[in-house]
C-alpha cells in the first residue's frame, strides 16, 4: 500500500494552495509597493511545496504501518492528558497538575500504579523545590497555597 | 599569530570557575542525554535551551553549557551502542558493529574506555581543525553579499538530507514545512500581518524553541507509547577494566586517522557525522591487513568513534561561519544562539570574539572533563541507562514542558508543544524528516530578508540571484546536493547495511 504519501501529498497540496492564495491576499503594505513584499516569498514557498506534493502523490513511497485503531486513541488520550497538564498548572498547581501527568504518561507506558504514582509524586515535588529555591523560577503553587 | 592570541583569551574565559562548573555540569548532562535510549543529541540540547534561557544565564555561559551538553551526548551515544547494539542515532550505527562483538566477549569496560579515548583524539582534532579553519572562512565569507546568502541559504537545505538522504523530495518538503511556518507572524520589514488569523498568540510568530521541544521530544513520547518500549532492553554486562598502554597505543593512530577524515566530513555541506564514522571505519578496516573487524577489533571501535565526534565539532564550523548549519544538533545549537540574540556568521567573528574564542577553548576544557568522567565514571553512567523508559520518559517529558512553560509562564505555549508533537508524529510516519523542518524555521526569516535585500538592491532584476561567480558556485553545489543522493546515496546506504548483516550472520 502507498496511500499515507498520497493522502499527505494531498493535504500538502490543498495546503500550499491556501497558503499561496492567502498570500494574495496580503493588503498592499504602507508605503507602496516595492519589488519584494510581504507576499514574494510565501509565494514561491507555496510553488515549491505544490511541486514536491504532486510529486509525493504521484511517486509515493511504500507506507509505514499505522497503530490499530485503540492505540491511536491511546496517544490521543495522552496527548490529551499534557493539554490538560498545561491548562491546570496555574488554576491547580504544578504539583497536582504533574503528578497527574507523569504518573499517567508512565502508568500508560506500562509501569504498575503504585510505581508510576511514586514515579509522579516524587518527581513532581523534587522538579518543583528546583525550580522554586534552587533556580529560583516560580512555578505556581495554585491549590497547595493555602 | 593572531588567532594563537585569540584563542588564548578564549582560554582565560573558558577557565575561569564559572565557565569549569557549566562545562561539567554539560557534560555530566549531556552523557546522560547522549547514553539514554530515545533521547538524541539534539533532543537533548533544545529541552535545555528554555532551561538556560529562563535561567538568565550569559550568552557564553549558555553557549558554554550547552556546547558541553553537545559534546557529552556524542560521547554518550556511544553507550548504547556497544551494551544494547541500539545506536542512539544514525552515525552510532557503524559503533554497533565491533563495540557489540566486544562486550559480549566480556571486554565491555575495555570497548567503552577505548571508545571514550577515541571520541577525544575525534574532538580534539577536530576543535584543533576548527581554531584554523573557522577564522578564515569567515574572513571568506564577509565577501557574501545578499544574493550569495540566499545561495547559501538554498544550498544548507539541499544539502541537508546528506548524500546518504532516502528521498530528496521529502527534505524539500520538509524544508517547505518549516520556511512556511517562519512566515507566521507580522511581516518585520512592512509590519503586513501574515497567517495570524488575528490571534495575538501568533503575532510574534512561532516559537521555534516551542516547536522544537515539541517536535522531537513530544513526538519521541508518542513513538515509545506506540512501541511498548517502556521496559527498556536488555544489556550486556559490564566488566572490571584491564585497559594497557599498549592497548591505548594500538588504536592511537586509527583514531588520528578517524578524527582528521570526521572532522572533513563534517564540515563539507551534506556528509555529515554518518558519513564521516562510515569512512574511517571503512578505511581502516582496508588498512589493517590482519584484524577481526565486526567480530569485536578495538580499533573497529575506535574508528568509527573518533570520526562521528571529529564530525561533530566539524559541523560547528559552518554553523559559526555562516550561520549554515549542516546537522540536526547544530541547527538546534543555531536555535540557541539565535534566541540569546546572537546572529551567527562571519560577523560573529568580529563583533562577539570572546564568545567564540571562549567557546572554542570551553570545547577543549569540556573534552578532558569528558575524557576524565567517562573512564572512572561509566559504570554511574551505565546503571542510568538500566532506568527503564517508562520512568524516564514521563519525567523527561515534565522537564522539557516546565522548560518551555518558565519562559513565558503560558500555557499557550505548552498547546503549541503539544500540537508539535502530534504533527512531527505525523511527519516521521509518512518519512518526512524533522531537521529540514526546524532549520526552515530557523532560516527563514535571514533567508527571505536576503532575498529582499538582493532584489531592493537590483531594482527587482531576479537575474541578481545568479550573477556572481560565487553565487553561481553556491547554485551548482546546491543543485549537485540534491542530485547526486538519487546516485550516491543507495550505494552508499547498501554498503552501510552490507557490513551490519554480514556481522550478524557470523
Amino acid at each position: 500500500m502507498r496511500i499515507n504519501d498520497r493522502v499527505f501529498g494531498l493535504l500538502m497540496l490543498i495546503l500550499a494552495v491556501a497558503y499561496g492564495w492567502g498570500a494574495m491576499q496580503f493588503p498592499i503594505p504602507f508605503g507602496g509597493q516595492e519589488s519584494v513584499g510581504p507576499e514574494t516569498f510565501p509565494i514561491i514557498l507555496s510553488v515549491v511545496m505544490s511541486i514536491s506534493a504532486i510529486y509525493m502523490m504521484v511517486k509515493p513511497d511504500p507506507d509505514e504501518k499505522w497503530s490499530p485503531v485503540p492505540m491511536l486513541i491511546e496517544l490521543i488520550v495522552v496527548a490529551l492528558s499534557i493539554l490538560l497538564f498545561a491548562w491546570a498548572i496555574e488554576p491547580i498547581g504544578f504539583i497536582p497538575a504533574a503528578t497527574f501527568v507523569v504518573s499517567f504518561l508512565s502508568w500508560r507506558m506500562g509501569a504498575n500504579f503504585v510505581k508510576s504514582l511514586i514515579t509522579g509524586v516524587v518527581s513532581s515535588v523534587i522538579i518543583f523545590f528546583l525550580f522554586n529555591n534552587v533556580l529560583e523560577l516560580a512555578l505556581p503553587l495554585g491549590l497547595l497555597e493555602l | 599569530m593572531e588567532t594563537m592570541s585569540l584563542l588564548m583569551n578564549g582560554f582565560a574565559v573558558a577557565l575561569t570557575p564559572e565557565s569549569i562548573m557549566f562545562a561539567v555540569i554539560g557534560a555530566i548532562l549531556g552523557t546522560l542525554i547522549g547514553a539514554l535510549p530515545g533521547l538524541g543529541p539534539a533532543n537533548g540540547v533544545a529541552i535545555l535551551i528554555p532551561l538556560a534561557f529562563s535561567l538568565g544565564l550569559s550568552p557564553t555561559s549558555s553557549l558554554i553549557l550547552l556546547t558541553s551538553v553537545y559534546a557529552g551526548a556524542m560521547y554518550g551515544g556511544r553507550i548504547s551502542s556497544i551494551l544494547l547494539n541500539i545506536p542512539g542515532d544514525e552515525p552510532a550505527m557503524m559503533t554497533c558493529l565491533d563495540g557489540y562483538p566486544m562486550a559480549l566477549k566480556g571486554k565491555a569496560a575495555e570497548a567503552l574506555a577505548i571508545s571514550a579515548i577515541a571520541s577525544f583524539i575525534g574532538s580534539f582534532i577536530a576543535t584543533i581543525g576548527l581554531v584554523i579553519l573557522a577564522p578564515i572562512l569567515s574572513k571568506f565569507a564577509l565577501k557574501f553579499g545578499p544574493s550569495e546568502y540566499f545561495a547559501l541559504f538554498v544550498l544548507a537545505f539541499a544539502t541537508l538530507g546528506g548524500v546518504t538522504g532516502k528521498n530528496q523530495v521529502k527534505t524539500v518538503m520538509a524544508a517547505a514545512i518549516g520556511l512556511m511556518i517562519s512566515t507566521v507572524g507580522i511581516d518585520i520589514s512592512t509590519g503586513v500581518q501574515r497567517y495570524t488569523f488575528n490571534m495575538l498568540e501568533l503575532f510574534e510568530g512561532v516559537d521555534f524553541i516551542i516547536a522544537i521541544v515539541g517536535l522531537f521530544a513530544i513526538s519521541e513520547l508518542f513513538f515509545f507509547l506506540e512501541r511498548h518500549a517502556g521496559d527498556g532492553l536488555k544489556q550486556v554486562a559490564i566488566n572490571k577494566l584491564k585497559l594497557t598502554a599498549r592497548d591505548i597505543l594500538n588504536v592511537l593512530p586509527t583514531s588520528i586517522r578517524g578524527g582528521i577524515l570526521g572532522f572533513i566530513a563534517g564540515v563539507l555541506p551534506g556528509a555529515g557525522a554518518s558519513l564521516g564514522s562510515f569512512i574511517s571505519y571503512s578505511l581502516e578496516k582496508k588498512i589493517s591487513d590482519k584484524g577481526e573487524f565486526g567480530k569485536g577489533d578495538p580499533r573497529g571501535v575506535a574508528a568509527p568513534e573518533s570520526g562521528n565526534n571529529g564530525a561533530a565539532s566539524g559541523a560547528l564550523v559552518p554553523m559559526l561561519t555562516l550561520g549554515v548549519p549542516g546537522s540536526g544538533t547544530t541547527a538546534v545549537l543555531l536555535a540557541m544562539l539565535i534566541s540569546l540574540n546572537i546572529s551567527p556568521g562571519p560577523m560573529l567573528f568580529t563583533q562577539n570574539p570572546d564568545l567564540v574564542w571562549g567557546v572554542i577553548a570551553a570545547m577543549f576544557v569540556g573534552n578532558f572533563v569528558l575524557l576524565l568522567l567517562n573512564i572512572p565514571m561509566v559504570g554511574i553512567f551505565v546503571k542510568l541507562l538500566s532506568v527503564p523508559p517508562k520512568y524516564l520518559m514521563p519525567v523527561v517529558t515534565l522537564i522539557a514542558s516546565v522548560g518551555i512553560y518558565s519562559v513565558s509562564h503560558s500555557p499557550t505555549d505548552l498547546y503549541f508543544m503539544v500540537a508539535f508533537g502530534v504533527l512531527g508524529y505525523i511527519l516521521r510516519k509518512v518519512d518526512i524528516p524533522l531537521v529540514p523542518v526546524i532549520l526552515g524555521l530557523l532560516l527563514g526569516p535571514e533567508m527571505e530578508k536576503s532575498l529582499r535585500h538582493a532584489l531592493v538592491l537590483s531594482d527587482g532584476d531576479w537575474s541578481v540571484l545568479f550573477n556572481s561567480g560565487l553565487s553561481i558556485g553556491l547554485w551548482t553545489v546546491a543543485i549537485l546536493g540534491l542530485v547526486l543522493p538519487l546516485i550516491v546515496g543507495p550505494i552508499v546506504r547498501s554498503k552501510m547495511r552490507k557490513s551490519k548483516d554480514s556481522v550478524q550472520d557470523d
